[in-house]
């Protein structure tokens, strides 16, 4: 059995890039399973889709854990615990990441001995943003050898009928250049072992004394604690003000800031990168056009320079 | 008659710099709906007790974390108005029974998506204002089941593609006019607001503190990916929404219904229609001159026939 877990962010176009996979699996005459794992996050935030295919009967159900393929279409959720990228990842696991960075690069930064391929990452613009699951389907197909370039191309005017030509074929034009860039690499995923209910361990609980709420959840008397989530990791844009041009409106950005991530002291705005989920309305809507969107991964960029330099 | 009072939101930069409601949600970037709640939620304060009925909200607070200072309740979809009445009622008993004081009190706020408002919750808030609940009602009102993938509701535009009206013409229905429904309740007050107005809203919520009985409030809240445009156009298309006319701002009190920001000279509802996704149809592959004419028409209609 083949288990192909997705990684992205919420608006790439993942979930619709597992159901295309899976289709494409179906056309070839495969058993399939395919779902999207459903959280309470959002846009931006991480989310997880999961495709098996046999070519008999499937019995296992829930998520995968222990995956033969692993893509990721957006590199900066590897740092993210919450998106659990390399969770179950071993030597016989293929890792596909959407990245700037050389394959020796990640291999070296993730202490890893896998096979790793990379896409280049070619979205400047947000708007092309949701063909990247398409690419990393059309790459993916073909490292699993078991897919032919018109069950691909079925399975993609199949699954996005609803949208319209225009999507469609856009959409076909970047899932086959990643399927025709990986052709060396035809077929190098290998199924992974079978799993039977006699393997499962139960997972390590740790037991706490029963105690009254207010001693065992102090948190939920806390107020606002939700600061505590670093809603900034959903970031892909970052908004930088230019203070020279900032005309101390003091209350433009700040006010229409749907996070709230923007505070103004003394006359003075300040963005709270921690909790900034990177919407970018400071930059449309600032009246001096004093803030600017730059891409978050150059900006992390910059800061481990200006780091490594002082 | 209302006391006459004098707004301290004069302009713009009377509005709060800092604000209360913690950061870290889960809602999604650019969301309309938390942009109008941050808003709210700087003058209505940390005495107050938020009762949420399922919708996207409901993600504000989640275990362990919460972005409110007070208290929250989470009830069922249709009935989080009748959560309300439980909470007014404790907080009476405690006051009468002296176990609180009277400047502890509270204020009870209910806080609903528009499936809510305007479809399953109807009825319980119907009961509420009959009863003359002393509470707050903020609608978020992102034209649909948002939560769940944007699926037809009762708040629905005309025209507009859900993920349940997909196909040329869009939704066959015509949006509910909530606003004249909880009015005719006769309630104590009743507005409309949008976050991209931000005074227009500072001065309502404002104003429905100082009030007793039921207040409620709409906010139009554009939705990214329900409506279908990039996050940082919430701000524009709210804006838009306000300058075509689609998004009339107006307030019912003392049996009266008041529009608050009147553009003279409204903008062609186009303006509005194109910047969203939902609407693609309407001018891709061919313009669908027909539709288009109707939604203006219908604007139009509503604009001629009040008096201002």
């Amino acid at each position: 059995m083949y288990r192909i877990r997705f990684h992205g962010r919420g608006g790439q176009g993942m979930k619709t890039a597992s159901r295309i996979l899976g289709t494409a699996f179906f056309l070839e005459g495969y058993e399939i399973q395919d779902a999207p794992r459903y959280g309470a996050e959002r846009r931006g935030a991480p989310i997880f889709a999961y495709v098996r295919a046999d070519d008999q009967p499937i019995n296992e159900r829930g998520i995968i854990t222990n995956p033969d393929l692993v893509i990721v279409a957006d590199d900066s959720l590897v740092p993210v615990p919450a998106a659990g990228v390399l969770t179950g990842v071993d030597e016989h696991t293929v890792l596909l990441i959407n990245s700037d960075e050389s394959v020796d690069t990640w291999k070296h930064r993730l202490n890893i001995s896998c096979k790793v391929f990379t896409l280049p990452a070619e979205a400047e613009e947000r708007a092309e943003l949701r063909f990247i699951g398409a690419t990393c389907t059309g790459a993916a197909a073909r490292l699993l050898g078991k897919i032919s370039r018109e069950a691909l191309q079925q399975a993609i005017k199949q699954e996005l009928a609803d949208l319209g030509e225009a999507v469609i074929d856009k959409t076909l034009a970047k899932a086959l250049a990643a399927y025709d860039h990986m052709k060396n690499h035809e077929g190098c995923i290998q199924t992974g072992s079978e799993t039977d209910a006699s393997d499962y361990t139960k997972p390590a609980w740790i037991n706490l004394p029963f105690d009254d709420a207010r001693v065992s959840a102090p948190d939920i008397h806390a107020s606002a604690n939700s600061v505590e989530v670093r809603t900034g990791l959903w970031r892909t844009l970052r908004p930088v003000i230019d203070y020279e041009r900032c005309n101390k409106c003091w209350w433009v950005c700040s006010t229409f800031c749907p996070d709230g991530a923007i505070k103004v002291s003394g006359q003075t705005p300040e963005i709270d990168y921690n909790h900034c989920k990177g919407c970018m309305i400071c930059v449309a809507q600032c009246p001096p056009h004093a803030i600017e969107a730059v891409s978050e991964q150059l900006a992390q960029q910059q800061e481990a320079e200006q780091e490594t330099s002082s | 008659m209302a006391e006459q009072t004098v707004s301290i939101y004069r302009s713009m930069k009377d509005l709060p710099s800092t604000h209360l409601l913690g950061t870290g949600t889960p809602m999604c970037s650019g969301c309309g709906g938390l942009e109008a709640l941050n808003q709210l939620y700087d003058i209505i304060g940390n005495k107050s007790v938020f009762v949420n009925a399922a919708g996207c909200m409901t993600l504000l607070s989640v275990y362990p974390f919460t972005p409110f200072r007070g208290s929250w309740l989470y009830t069922a979809m249709a009935s989080a108005p009748a959560g309300a009445q439980g909470v007014r009622d404790a907080l009476d008993i405690l006051i009468q029974k002296q176990r609180m004081s009277a400047d502890e009190d509270m204020q009870v706020v209910v806080l609903t998506g528009d499936g809510a408002a305007y479809g399953m919750g109807l009825s319980a808030t119907s009961g509420a204002m009959e009863r003359n609940l002393d509470f707050l009602y903020i609608c978020y009102d992102n034209e649909g089941y948002g939560n769940t993938g944007q699926q037809f509701s009762a708040a629905t535009p005309h025209g507009a593609k859900t993920a349940t009206s997909k196909g040329p013409r869009g939704y066959p229905g015509f949006k509910k006019d909530l606003f004249a429904i909880w009015a005719a309740h006769n309630p104590a007050y009743v507005a409309t607001v949008e976050g991209a107005e931000p005074v227009d809203l500072a001065r309502k919520i404002e104003k429905a503190m100082t009030m007793k009985g039921p207040r409620l409030l709409i906010a139009l809240s554009p939705c990214p990916p329900g409506w279908d445009y990039d996050p940082k156009e919430t701000v524009n298309v709210g804006k838009l929404a306000v300058k075509t006319g689609v998004w009339p701002l107006k307030e019912y009190i003392d049996g009266r219904v008041v529009h608050t920001k009147i553009p003279r000279e409204r903008k062609p509802v186009e303006e509005y229609l194109k910047l969203q996704g939902r609407y693609k149809h309407l001018f891709e592959p061919q313009r669908n001159e027909k539709l288009i004419n109707e939604i203006q028409d219908k604007v139009d209609r509503y604009w001629d026939s009040i008096d201002l």
